[in-house]
């Protein structure tokens, strides 16, 4: 427990956190700090709470344990991804307070270990595509590669550990028998959580759209958090076959983050400039491209007969 | 092809796999599927070790047998979820397509080129995986399979090996941004140098390689060896200024070079990489349409398919001929001799390996 309770309290997936959480009962105490916690996230209310005294730092550090356990229970893909995404973004501000020894630290949480060479940094190739997001910016060809080292600078490194923060935090394990508290906290939860599913996704059938459009209605039905790059191109396809703003806006509200205010603002910026839609080879460079269809523009997709989407389907991802 | 056909192809398959070496790494963990009529019919077997695998194969004998690139705690599980994957290798499928039953053949050696370079340049020097963790297997037919069996990637996932099958094909590939002026005046272009890794040293070699082979191709102007030396000798130490073309101009010139760094068989086949649960051709293994044993590779170099993945004497391939009757026409195939063209009913004896292959293409029946 080098690091000691305040970076438990931050990191709370440490090993400190662990260490410092042996030996404690789950209490209801803890149990309310968790649920407490879980809206939070669906606030996206994003601060570390300061605690003077121990003990409410111990029991602050458990109630992220108990809200895993919550969400183990709860089995809810939305609030799962609220939480990873409002977790990996409160970390990230930690991280960018903190000092490179303490960034180091969380980094080999998650098996990251940087090389420093000059000014520069490096790491191994599979962490790096692990923790890597699919954007261009991050895309191994517009890296320098030598020898399985990628080079990264620093800031690009935190964002790596944000993201390898955001992938343990969806991935929660099942709790088949939980305590009785975790149940009715979970079941309160429940009946904070938004009702209505876009009806706009529960229209579609598989092969109305191409192979990636379909791949990334599948994400944001399961309310993952999607790349910027994959927002924009959602929105220009749909405008472009005819979706009106507010269809758009409503679909957009399964992604964690969503803001109807924002996204109002973005769709209605991108109808209004008349974006065009991103051809095949665009969707390849954002690292959206999922399959081989060949067809040039995603618009195509709806010139081709059943006989080829069918065969795209199966010879693709 | 008939059920006469069939068994003798078989019997010569199994005759082979009764002392065929195979080098699987985890046999245990690993799901089997066979083939007769499709090159997968049934698949979830697994075997306890390679005795067991090569008794199955030469009691039941398969025209294919595949096994998963994927590592299981129960591979003889269904369905899938159900196997428990606990990683698995990164498999390349190179290989071509081309208009009718034989026309990628001739192609054959554009293929192995780009394994050349997809293990040498990419996998070895890039990626920085070891030559031990790297297998490459002749696919039996028309291409090649790269094995990469380092335990550092074996637990990558989809998107991710996504991402190395895009880096290889250069999806996305700017080599423009490998540019930039210098802030001294006058400003020099600078730009990446040889001894560099990745796409921007391979462009440097690769304009080196063009400028020394077909200067012409670039601009005449280093159709001079004055100039072209001087220019030369500025791109080693990273300055792509030492001569009289604009910077805008010679880097719009480099498009050409630019698209050969990229490994473009792998494109066809970029879902294979994908696929955590994909079943690929046994390494050694015999493939049903050809005849050709998928031959693990020691000196890609010096692999020639027509004589080193056919089945040698000692293996059960035997000697002598075979007496064949042709189905349909067949056109003239470079081999390691030309063979053919062949018309429709011709009736010939041909040497076994050769007679098999095209019983098995199904362009033949066996009359003797």
């Amino acid at each position: 427990m080098a690091e000691g309770l305040e970076f438990a309290l931050r990191y709370p997936f440490s090993d400190s956190a662990k260490a410092a959480l042996s030996g404690m009962d789950l209490t209801e105490r803890i149990v309310d700090l968790a649920a407490e916690r879980l809206l939070k996230a669906l606030k996206g209310d994003k601060s570390t709470k300061m605690l003077l005294h121990d003990s409410d730092r111990k029991e602050e550090i458990a109630s992220f344990a108990a809200a895993r356990m919550i969400l183990g229970q709860m089995r809810n893909g939305y609030m799962t991804n609220m939480f990873a995404v409002n977790e990996s973004k409160r970390v990230r501000d930690c991280l960018d307070r903190d000092d490179e020894r303490t960034v180091d630290a969380v980094a080999a949480q998650f098996g990251i270990s940087t090389t420093s060479e000059g000014k520069k940094l490096t790491i191994d190739l599979p962490t790096y595509l692990k923790f890597s997001t699919r954007n261009p910016h991050y895309r191994l060809i517009n890296r320098r590669l030598v020898r399985g080292r990628v080079e990264i600078n620093y800031e690009e490194k935190k964002r790596l550990i944000e993201e390898a923060v955001k992938k343990h935090m969806e991935s929660i394990p099942l709790i088949k028998d939980p305590p009785d508290i975790i149940k009715a906290a979970g079941a309160r939860l429940i009946a904070e959580l938004p009702k209505t599913e876009s009806r706009v996704l529960g229209n579609i059938k598989p092969g109305d759209h191409p192979p990636c459009v379909m791949k990334l209605l599948d994400e944001m039905k399961k309310h993952t958090n999607l790349p910027h790059q994959a927002r924009l191109y959602l929105a220009t396809y749909f405008l472009a076959i005819g979706m009106n703003e507010d269809e758009l806006t409503k679909m957009f509200s399964m992604l964690p983050d969503f803001s109807e205010k924002i996204t109002r603002y973005q769709v209605g910026h991108i109808k209004k400039k008349e974006y065009n839609v991103a051809s095949c080879a665009t969707v390849m460079t954002y690292g959206l491209c999922c399959a081989v269809c060949r067809i040039g523009s995603p618009l195509n997709w709806h010139t081709l007969d059943d006989f080829r989407k069918n065969a795209i389907k199966e010879r693709g991802a | 092809m008939n059920a006469n056909d069939t068994m003798v192809a078989k019997k010569i398959f199994a005759s082979y796999y009764e002392t065929a070496e195979f080098r699987i790494p985890r046999i245990e963990q690993r799901e089997f599927g066979i083939g007769n009529m499709k090159k997968i019919d049934a698949r979830h077997l697994n075997f306890g070790n390679a005795q067991e695998f090569r008794n199955y194969l030469c009691n039941n004998t398969p025209l294919f047998v595949s096994h998963s690139t994927g590592y299981y705690e129960f591979p003889g599980a269904s369905p899938m979820v159900k196997k428990c994957w606990k990683g698995a290798d990164v498999v390349f499928d190179l290989d071509i397509h081309a208009e009718g039953k034989y026309g990628a053949y001739a192609h054959l050696g554009r293929v192995k080129e780009d394994v050349m370079r997809l293990v040498n340049d990419f996998i070895l020097n890039d990626f920085g995986i070891g030559r031990d963790n790297v297998a490459v297997a002749f696919s039996g037919n028309r291409g090649y399979h790269v094995h990469v069996r380092d335990p550092a990637f074996l637990s990558i996932g989809s998107d991710e090996r996504r991402e190395l099958v895009d880096y290889i094909m250069g999806q996305g590939l700017d080599y423009t941004q490998f540019f930039s002026p210098s802030d001294t005046k006058p400003a020099r272009l600078l730009g990446p140098k040889p001894d560099e890794g990745g796409y921007r040293g391979r462009l440097a070699r690769g304009t080196i390689k063009l400028l020394e082979e077909d200067p012409g191709k670039l601009s005449r102007l280093f159709t001079k060896e004055k100039e072209r030396g001087f220019f030369i000798s500025g791109i080693q130490e990273g300055n792509w200024s030492r001569t009289s073309l604009k910077s805008g101009d010679l880097v719009s010139r480099l498009k050409g070079v630019a698209a050969t760094l990229p490994v473009s068989s792998v494109d066809t086949d970029a879902g294979v990489t994908q696929d955590l649960s994909k079943l690929i051709r046994v390494p050694n293994s015999i493939h049903g349409d050809t005849g050709m044993v998928a031959r693990i590779i020691e000196d890609i170099g010096a692999f020639d398919p027509w004589k080193d993945a056919m089945m040698r004497e000692a293996e059960g391939g035997g000697t002598g001929e075979m007496k064949i009757r042709f189905t349909e026409d067949v056109p003239a195939i470079e081999m390691d001799q030309t063979l053919g063209p062949f018309k429709k009913d011709d009736e010939l004896a041909l040497p076994r390996h050769y007679a098999l292959f095209f019983v098995l293409k199904g362009s033949a029946t066996i009359s003797g």
